[in-house]
């Protein structure tokens, strides 16, 4: 470890950090100040079922008497030191709704997670080895899997194989089967962009002089490819996987629907229909703070993994 | 489902200008053929079916998909085919609109960020790392939530997901024209910086972004789909494609209800980005 | 010589037979045909060049002969027989073999020719792990062993080294180790030096030259340049678009070509040529001084740079003068400041100290706006004209860009003058309506500097103007450029590395090293008493080649010796 890489690595951090309390501050914005029902508004709807004592102490409790700028900074102020405040709907912490969701949820993401790079890896290595034909077939791919709803998978799978297989029921959603039909479904769609780019990869790096001239020594091509081209390869897929996280978080929302699965997006769908302003804003900043944590990890491991990756500390991300 | 990582590093060709008109691939063709007809039934979609999509024979409700109804009738008896046919100006316009958001505040965005440089780069391009640090499609459920469950809010929802995108791309195109020698070179030759902006570097920066926003036609038709499915775009009886899937599964019993929207949304998307690929590779 | 690895013949082979005998090789991509029936043949111990300009096919025929052409795309025809062996006809697995020891390869970039990836050892180790001798151990001292051999400074540290972390010079060293380890029959060699600054390219060939008479390696070398092939080897193949054009003998090619093709690529080499363009010059060379104020004066003007908490002097007290109506010449390997110093007096960047002034006004200190003045009198011409057009524009737009900005005169006036520029550039006005892409390099570069000429300037900065150009389209583009001087009285700024081009078209010249002018003068005096040792080397760097015309030019002792 260089000094210089240490610098590198706080100076990320402290990056990641800064944008994770701007993404929470935006989304404070976008829930207060766009138009529609206001959280006060919202209080009194009668589906809560508060009482004006409630309502009363839910009011100073989150300053919805000051002003907004007031009330980002007490928003803020909690956040950081861990307070997510209550559900509207339910009165239960927001933490603990969030807590007993999550573990769900990152199971179905990190499965899904290993099905699509498993399945990338697949259809780029044969769509790079595999005779002409073939080869075309599995480069048309990833635009199909880009292409198809991730609902629609769902409910394909759903229709295939619990209600003609019986492979797995609906009525037990969390069931080993039922998991691993919802994961394949959140993979498939993001499986599509991580084949393009190994792909890409693979094309482009066995197009280069090095290749040549490793072929030129008498190297074949199964040694070429493990010891040459996987690891140039490696830098824009880890880049990549750590992009597609942000999309797991979000097909998780209509996958956990599709299958009538618990987790964080069944949590976030609940607190949009029921206007549950603080479950929803803690719910999207912690989605950020795992999707910027992941981005973080990858950007701390390219220079790792490739030299020429200058550990600059200059700001853009 | 932003595509921010649907846009595989594509080798650029020396930008010819002069492209071959012929050789155009017949899946190409095949997709423009698609696309004009789900543009023609969002204009005129009382010339594809002589039914009304919200009126039904209650007689006839449920039924498979047979000569008289290409795609079965509903749990009213509405025909399938014709509410899909009157669902698709909806649609496809809500997935204009949302790629026309992200075209023109991205593309400003992005290029504000990439020609003045300095800390309007720095400032803007920290607001692009903001926006994308949040999922994008939780993003577009948040700001829909706030803003009101309907069709057009959806639009605007997912168009503020792709601006990211759009900056992201045209930042690049716009850093990558602006070093060129010929910027230089104009410059030298007195050219003021809007001449520059708008006669050198718009020019050639432009048709990569088109090219996106093509890509992204396609991928707001599926996460506006996704945001009708959850039931955050107009109620029935609107009927717009995710609507219409997302009603269809109540009826294990009657699986088209499901696979006959769901199949017309596959084949434009799976056009849209065709035509998208294949320009990307003419240009 | 100490390379402890096994000497690799050819398998199963003769000492009668050629060693590489190549007939009727035809190589296609679809129906476009590359190369078309080329034979030739290399005795075993000597050296053989391919010299052909861009398309000429030369690169494709090198890796025909190694079986690296991509086997889905390129349909390959012909024979070429490796020490009596077919080896067209081998199939993959007793071929593959043959690579790396029999047959070594050298690319022409060697910044890309190594994994980014991996350390240099590593990549050493698999080559030497191939030839399947020895363990890691001894394998890697045969490594250092042969990184001392090419002539690298500290072995061990290359070897824990990165690529991106060595100069082009040592990473070509480093794959001619590679490539000589195993001591192979033959080398390719693909424009070997193409991608090193001039005198890297003297001490490169110089080595590759003297692996051929010590190791009895031979030479199968693949350049652009009729000088460094003359040079360097036995035999020459002259080839275009695919064809081959002559070959035989170097002295018998060299001394008589035989077709008009060789001929004028002879006529074209700027080492080969010292004086071709003399008659223009000394027609502007005639013209008495038009002023006592020099046109161009630069006087101790230093500019720096900090990268990464460094500051660096770019130019350092760089000062020369130029008449009205001359050449001046701006010599430089790379790094040496000559563009920095192109860029101040352009006015793109200021400078730290010093002053420059063009035609009398102050170039350094002005704002944007005043300088526009100055700038209507001083035009540049850049080194790589794919990228100074506007990809967008038609040819009249590009041309008429400067009119257009300076407003002068009316539309139809400005009409005029493009055609007027063009047709000076020798480009018709069918030309105005075409877009970059549709023209060749050669006539991009003239549509630029038409744009130059189009504000009738009295000063034009020539930046590297043919160095992305094929030597028959640099000879054109020369010509042009002389010629025009002697028409316009126009005063150039002649930005370059090849000292042998400057001997052919500047009057006086500056050789810059490291940001600071370490010798100038006339060319002549430059050229005929070096006072420099830097420029020495320079000037050592051009090839020579003993010819009957050339009088007086020293024949290169290896030569004689090679050609024995």
């Amino acid at each position: 470890m260089t000094s210089q890489y240490k610098r590198y690595a706080l100076t990320r951090a402290a990056q990641a950090i800064a944008v994770v309390l701007l993404a929470y501050v935006l989304t404070f914005l976008v829930i207060s100040v766009l138009p529609g029902d206001s959280i006060t508004n919202s209080l009194r709807d009668p589906q809560h079922g508060l009482s004006e004592e409630e309502i009363q102490r839910i009011v100073a409790f989150y300053g919805l008497d000051k002003p907004v700028l007031v009330q980002l900074a007490l928003s803020l102020g909690r956040f950081l030191t861990g307070e997510l405040g209550f559900s509207l709907q339910s009165n239960l912490p927001v933490a603990q709704l969030i807590g007993d969701a999550l573990p769900s949820t990152l199971g179905l993401a990190a499965s899904a997670l290993v099905i699509a790079v498993v399945l990338a890896v697949a259809i780029a290595y044969g769509a790079h080895y595999l005779p002409g034909k073939w080869a075309a077939v599995l480069r048309s791919i990833p635009a199909l899997f880009l292409s198809v709803p991730n609902f629609v998978i769902g409910l394909v799978l759903i229709e295939l194989f619990a209600f003609r297989l019986h492979s797995f029921t609906t009525t037990d959603p969390n069931s080993a089967a039922a998991t691993l039909f919802a994961a394949i479904t959140l993979a498939i769609p993001v499986s599509a962009p991580l084949a393009e780019v190994l792909i890409a990869s693979l094309d482009h790096e066995s197009r280069q002089d090095y290749a040549l001239v490793a072929r030129s020594r008498g190297l074949n091509e199964a040694s070429l490819f493990v010891r040459h081209l996987v690891k140039p390869s490696a830098l824009p897929t880890v880049t990549m996987v750590a992009l597609i996280v942000g999309e797991l978080l979000g097909g998780a929302v209509i996958t956990e629907t599709t299958f009538g699965r618990d987790g964080l997006g069944t949590v976030v769908q609940k607190a949009v229909t029921g206007e549950d302003q603080p479950v929803l804003q803690a719910a999207v900043a912690l989605s950020a703070i795992v999707f910027v944590a992941v981005n973080l990890i990858a950007d701390l491991v390219s220079p790792l993994v490739d030299p020429r990756v200058k550990v600059r500390t200059e700001v853009h991300a | 489902m932003t595509s921010e990582i649907s846009l595989a590093p594509v080798p650029r060709a020396v930008p010819a200008t002069r492209r071959s008109s012929s050789g155009v691939p017949p899946t190409v063709l095949l997709s423009f053929l698609a696309v004009l007809v789900v543009v023609l039934w969002s204009l005129l979609p009382g010339l594809f079916t002589s039914y009304s999509p919200v009126v039904g024979d209650t007689a006839a409700k449920l039924d498979a998909p047979s000569a008289a109804h290409w795609f079965g009738t509903d749990y009213l008896g509405r025909d399938l085919y014709a509410r899909v046919v009157y669902g698709t100006a909806s649609s496809v316009s809500s997935a204009l609109v949302a790629v026309l958001i992200g075209l023109v505040v991205g593309g400003a965005i992005g290029l504000a960020s990439g020609f003045r440089g300095g800390w309007v780069d720095t400032v803007l391009g920290r607001f692009v790392d903001v926006l994308l640090a949040i999922p994008g499609f939780l993003l577009a459920v948040v700001i829909v939530s706030s803003l009101g469950f309907q069709t057009i809010n959806a639009a605007i929802a997912t168009g503020v997901t792709a601006v990211a995108v759009f900056a992201r791309l045209m930042r690049a195109e716009v850093v990558r024209v602006r070093s060129a020698a010929f910027v230089e070179a104009s410059y030298l030759e007195g050219g003021s910086r809007l001449h520059v902006l708008l006669r050198h570097i718009l020019p050639n920066a432009y048709r990569s972004v088109l090219v996106l926003a093509v890509l992204q036609f396609g991928t707001s038709i599926l996460v506006i789909a996704s945001l009708a499915f959850l039931g955050y775009g107009d109620p029935p009886p609107a009927s717009d494609w995710g609507l219409l899937v997302a009603s269809g599964k109540t009826y294990p019993t009657a699986p088209w209800l499901v696979y006959a929207p769901a199949l017309v949304i596959v084949i434009t998307v799976l056009s849209v980005n065709r035509i998208s690929r294949w320009l990307r590779k003419v240009k | 010589m100490t390379l402890q690895w096994k000497d690799n013949d050819v398998p199963g082979t003769n000492d009668a037979e050629a060693l590489l005998e190549v007939a009727g090789l035809c190589v296609a991509y679809g129906r476009n045909s590359v190369v078309n029936d080329v034979g030739f043949i290399l005795e075993r111990g000597e050296s053989l060049a391919l010299i052909g300009e861009s398309g000429s096919g030369k690169s494709t025929i090198a890796k025909a002969v190694l079986r690296l052409l991509p086997h889905d795309q390129a349909t390959v025809n012909g024979s070429v027989h490796l020490g009596g062996r077919d080896v067209l006809a081998l199939p993959e697995k007793e071929f593959r073999p043959l690579r790396g020891r029999s047959l070594g390869y050298i690319p022409q970039d060697p910044g890309s020719a190594l994994n980014p990836v991996r350390t240099i050892g590593s990549q050493a180790q698999e080559a030497a792990a191939l030839l399947g001798t020895g363990d890691a151990d001894t394998r890697r001292s045969g490594i250092l062993d042969v990184f001392k051999e090419v002539g690298l400074p500290d072995p061990a540290r290359v070897y824990e080294s990165y690529p991106h972390q060595l100069s082009g010079g040592m990473l070509q060293r480093v794959l001619i180790g590679l490539t000589v380890l195993p001591r192979p029959a033959l080398i390719v060699a693909d424009e070997p030096t193409s991608a090193l600054d001039v005198t890297v390219q003297k001490l490169i060939l110089d080595m590759l030259s003297e692996f051929r008479r010590d190791l009895d390696i031979s030479l199968l070398l693949i350049t652009h340049d009729l000088a460094i092939a003359a040079e360097r080897a036995d035999s020459l193949v002259v080839l275009k678009d695919g064809a081959l054009q002559e070959s035989g003998p170097s002295r018998q090619v060299f001394a008589s070509p035989a077709t008009e093709y060789a001929r004028n690529l002879h006529a074209d080499v700027p080492a080969l040529n010292p004086d071709r363009y003399r008659h223009h010059r000394l027609a502007s060379a005639l013209q008495p001084p038009a002023a006592v104020v020099p046109q161009i004066q630069v006087q101790g003007v230093s500019k720096r740079y900090s990268a990464g908490g460094k500051d660096t002097l770019a130019v350092d007290g760089v000062s020369f003068t130029v008449e009205r109506g001359s050449t001046h010449a701006l010599v430089g390997e790379s790094g040496s400041g000559k563009t920095t110093a192109v860029r101040l007096l352009l006015g793109l960047e200021q400078p730290d100290g010093g002053g420059i002034t063009v035609g009398g006004e102050a170039v350094h200190g002005r704002s944007r706006d005043s300088l526009r003045s100055v700038r209507r009198h001083l035009q540049l011409v850049y080194q790589n004209p794919f990228t100074s057009l506007d990809p967008t524009w038609r040819v009249s737009r590009i041309v008429g860009e400067p009119l257009d900005q300076f407003r002068v005169g009316d539309k139809a006036d400005r009409a005029g003058r493009v055609r007027e520029a063009l047709e000076s550039v020798g480009l018709t006005a069918e030309f105005l309506s075409r877009r970059p892409a549709d023209l060749s390099g050669g006539q991009r570069q003239r549509v630029a500097i038409a744009r130059a000429l189009v504000m009738r300037p009295d000063v034009v900065v020539l930046d590297e103007p043919t160095s992305a150009l094929d030597v028959s389209v640099q000879a054109g583009i020369l010509e042009l450029l002389t010629r025009l001087q002697g028409e316009l009285g126009l005063t150039y700024l002649f930005v370059s590395h090849d000292l042998a081009l400057v001997r052919q078209i500047a009057d006086t010249v500056s050789v810059l090293r490291r940001g600071k002018v370490v010798e100038d003068g006339p060319v002549e005096q430059i050229f005929s008493q070096p006072q420099h040792p830097y420029t020495r080397t320079l000037l050592d760097a051009i090839p020579r080649v003993s010819s009957p015309e050339l009088q007086g030019t020293p024949t290169l002792p290896q030569l004689a010796k090679a050609t024995r």
